[in-house]
């Protein structure tokens, strides 16, 4: 009951940030309505699906400050299980990806059992470390169509199909995915309240204090990865059904994984709305880099370029990213 | 029976010994003093005693249970709690948000841990700092906020690390009566560190001295004051016979 009540209560928030959520709500409920460009819904599916990254890593990197810049291995593990089912076995993704799920928290807790013995940026290479490891490992493993990856050929099914995900028009897509981001929404508001919510912002600061408080640092860690990995989990299952041709190369990469990390990081790390500001931010600022200034212009990499500066501007100016200095000008007002 | 006992703790750290030998025993409901100069060895030693450092060789019994190889975490679960000198609680988590995350240590529940940090705060009348960060606090208000988290763990030791340290007189009389009332009103057994001596020579039923990592004395403060091996540890050789004549 009680849990149900703090899953629900935002009430803790000025009033002016539910107003601007709300605004936002319900401009994302009829964004279909507003525009047909193909351009701009397939930008939004990536940005709602960013948010959603972004709010996994949020847990264990913004709540418990350990910079984990591996996730994408997760994004592989969920987007291989259901490809995977899907084509081999025509297992529906409602069935695959709670199994992808499983085997990405399976593999949560091997990896990091042993990794958050390590601390601050050795702990973040390791991350990148393995997870390049996997990536490497699924381009030669043929079961799952090695470097070439996988296609999932919507021709065999007959879409609209709910129970495959598998559509002709993104609108079906955007909507389900809204509802995720709303579920995740939820879960973090809920999460932020929580015992485990706690005990790792008091791990951020001081492990020594956290630890003479009774608290299981390394335990609470593994448990809150494996909260991390389960959201990004998911939406690698999704982004399977959803692009349909999924290789190691773009699912796996380690641009992902820095994308994933710089969401959270811009936005806010460690607060409800950064890793959603800092999708609505980055994911606009992408597909322009991309597509413009990297095609027309012939600056190809240029968005990697941006990205890594944008990371040191926030570690170095504003470690609590575009939220931290909305916070500041507030605490300074109100004073 | 004594509620801890510490028995020939050693630490070292590679070639430097911190602890040596060291031990003595606190009864239930006691409130004991441990002082010493800088570099004596007294946080190592809580430390070792809080799980924080593993010993190097001794025993450590607390509540009848040997607790010498029990990680942080598991000795303070089962009553042990300890502040920290250098308070660096989490920079974003309200005063009242801290004094929960020791809540949370007996409860699972959001509103219990809730109600219990705001019964601790008025207990020691932090009730008016609630809502603050505690990095925009003063360092007394600080320190006793170091205290109230750990009360939050409902400890039936507590392990205080210079509470005193760097505060005005006016300051120290606060933070006196709140270790009065922890000790005399919610019956915690405390032990203490601290420099600022007129402190722990008032509240002190026992003091315990350290140099150099080993016991040099221990007695009621009337006695320790005149120990010329105190006084030969805090002031050198020269003042013991000055002091004497």
């Amino acid at each position: 009951m009680e849990t149900l009540k703090n899953t629900f209560d935002f009430s803790d928030f000025p009033r002016v940030d539910l107003m601007v959520a709300g605004a936002v709500l319900i401009f994302l409920l009829t964004f279909p309505l507003l525009s047909h460009s193909s351009f701009a819904m397939s930008t939004m599916i990536q940005f709602l699906m960013f948010s959603i990254y972004g709010m996994g890593w949020n847990t264990i990197g913004g709540y418990g400050g350990q910079v984990d810049l591996g996730k994408a291995q997760y994004v592989g593990i969920g987007a291989y299980t259901t490809a995977v089912m899907l084509i081999r076995w025509d297992i529906p993704f409602w069935v695959s990806m709670p199994i992808g799920v499983c085997f990405a928290v399976g593999w949560s807790f091997i990896i990091g059992y042993p990794l958050f013995r390590l601390k601050g940026h050795y702990f973040a290479i390791a991350t990148i470390a393995t997870s390049l490891v996997l990536k490497d490992l699924f381009e030669v493993w043929p079961f799952v169509g090695a470097a070439r990856g996988l296609e999932i050929s919507p021709i065999k099914f007959h879409p609209p199909d709910f129970l495959r995900l598998i559509f002709k028009e993104d609108i079906y897509y955007f909507y389900i995915l809204l509802g995720f981001f709303l579920m995740g929404i939820l879960y973090i508001n809920w999460f932020r309240k929580s015992r485990l919510g706690f005990q790792l912002r008091c791990i951020k600061d001081n492990e020594d204090v956290a630890r003479s408080l009774g608290i299981n640092v390394h335990l609470a860690k593994v448990k809150t990865y494996a909260i991390a990995t389960a959201f990004v989990s998911v939406m690698g299952s999704f982004h399977a059904c959803y692009i349909k041709n999924i290789e190691p190369e773009d699912t796996m990469s380690l641009t992902i994984s820095i994308m994933i990390a710089l969401m959270a990081m811009l936005g806010g790390a460690g607060s409800l709305w950064g890793p959603i500001i800092g999708a609505a931010v980055l994911i606009p600022l992408k597909s322009y880099l991309k597509e413009w200034l990297g095609a027309t212009a012939g600056l190809v990499g240029i968005d990697i370029i941006i990205y890594a500066l944008i990371i040191m501007l926030v570690s170095a100016g504003e470690p609590k990213g575009i939220w931290g200095i909305v916070e500041k000008v507030r605490r300074r007002r109100r004073k | 029976m004594a509620l801890l006992k510490v028995q020939h703790v050693t630490k070292d750290f590679g070639g430097l010994r911190a602890n040596s030998d060291i031990s003595f025993s606190l009864e239930k409901d006691e409130l004991v003093g441990l002082i010493g100069p800088n570099g004596a060895g007294k946080t190592t030693l809580f430390n070792c005693i809080a799980g924080l450092h593993p010993t190097s060789s001794g025993r450590i019994i607390f509540n009848g249970e040997d607790i010498t190889d029990l990680k942080a975490h598991e000795v303070a679960r089962r009553g042990l709690a300890r502040t920290f000198q250098v308070y660096a609680a989490a920079g974003d988590l309200s005063v009242a948000e801290n004094v929960m995350v020791g809540c949370f240590m007996c409860t699972r529940s959001r509103s219990l841990a809730k109600s219990r940090a705001n019964e601790i705060l008025a207990y020691l009348k932090l009730d008016d700092l609630a809502d603050f960060l505690v990095g925009e606090l003063p360092v007394a208000a600080q320190k006793r906020v170091t205290m109230a988290t750990a009360l939050g763990t409902d400890p039936k030791l507590l392990l205080l690390d210079e509470v005193a340290a760097g505060l005005n007189p006016g300051e120290i009389e606060d933070i006196l009566a709140s270790i009065k009332h922890v000790h005399y009103e919610l019956g915690v057994t405390v032990m203490l560190i601290e420099h600022v001596m007129e402190l722990v020579m008032k509240i002190s039923d026992r003091v315990i001295v350290l140099d150099s990592g080993q016991k040099i004395a221990e007695g009621n403060p009337q006695d320790i004051a005149k120990d010329p091996a105190v006084i030969k540890a805090y002031l050198g050789e020269r003042y013991v016979e000055v002091i004497h004549d």
